[in-house]
């Protein structure tokens, strides 16, 4: 493969640019998945499991060396109801877990 | 209602003067995707603040809510970053579609002032916590 072919396979090395920061992403899922495995086991688990899940999300959306359309609504959509997720399941581990429950009057 | 000798409706009219839309260059789609990323991570990194304020620092003395007064704002806004970024990125893709200039976007002002005010409530949390120790 030329250069040129590559230019026009991805201009300015743009798709392998988001795809990286797909990864980072994923990865900063894990890193919160792993943090909260510590308080709550199960919420830990699912946020992992939602790492995995972006990764893929990633990968999938963008097959490396094919042509095709840039725009994925439908993923971005997906990552928004991810974080809405994990905010959610975060409050939860803060009132639920020993360490963070609000002390009685 | 006036009457249009052509025979169209408003609506028609309207629709016929929206700039056209085209697929915009991938490179400005892309570019939009990963700021639309990058803002998700900040709203992570948001609720992971949260969690940790309320996990790893001991209860305030005297101020028995002060760590849940911190971290509940700060989960709610990373939801709100994650959602606010999705709209952002609709109206980005959109102004790439038909050609015209970005639109500003709130989401860092937001941001500054939100982090700025929790900082200021972190600080009177702590000092009220010394006093009362």
């Amino acid at each position: 493969m030329t250069r040129e072919d590559m230019e026009d396979l991805d201009p300015g090395l743009a798709r392998e640019r988001t795809e990286l920061a797909w990864i980072r992403t994923a990865i900063s899922f894990g890193a919160l998945g792993g943090v909260v495995l510590k308080w709550s086991p199960v919420a830990g688990a699912v946020i992992l499991g939602m790492s995995a899940l972006v990764y893929l999300l990633g990968r999938l959306v963008r097959p490396a060396g094919r042509e095709g359309t840039a725009e994925h609504r439908g993923a971005l959509l997906l990552m928004t109801i991810a974080v809405t997720v994990v905010a959610l399941t975060a409050l939860t581990t803060i009132f639920v877990t020993p360490g963070g429950r609000l002390p009685l009057p | 209602m006036s009457a249009d000798p052509s025979g169209r409706s408003e609506a028609e009219d309207a629709a016929s003067q929206e700039p056209p839309e085209g697929e915009p260059d991938a490179r400005f789609t892309f570019a939009n995707e990963r700021t639309f990323l990058a803002w998700n991570r900040t709203a992570l990194a948001l609720i992971v603040a949260g969690l940790a304020i309320v996990q790893l620092l001991p209860p305030f003395t005297g101020v028995p809510a002060g760590r849940h007064m911190l971290a509940v704002p700060l989960i709610v806004f990373g939801a709100l970053v994650s959602i606010g970024s999705f709209v952002e990125w609709g109206r980005n893709q959109r102004a790439l579609r038909r050609g015209e200039p970005l639109p500003r976007s709130p989401l860092p002002r937001v941001l500054s002032i939100t982090v700025a005010v929790l900082a200021f409530v972190a600080v009177v949390v702590v000092l009220l916590s010394a006093v009362l120790e």
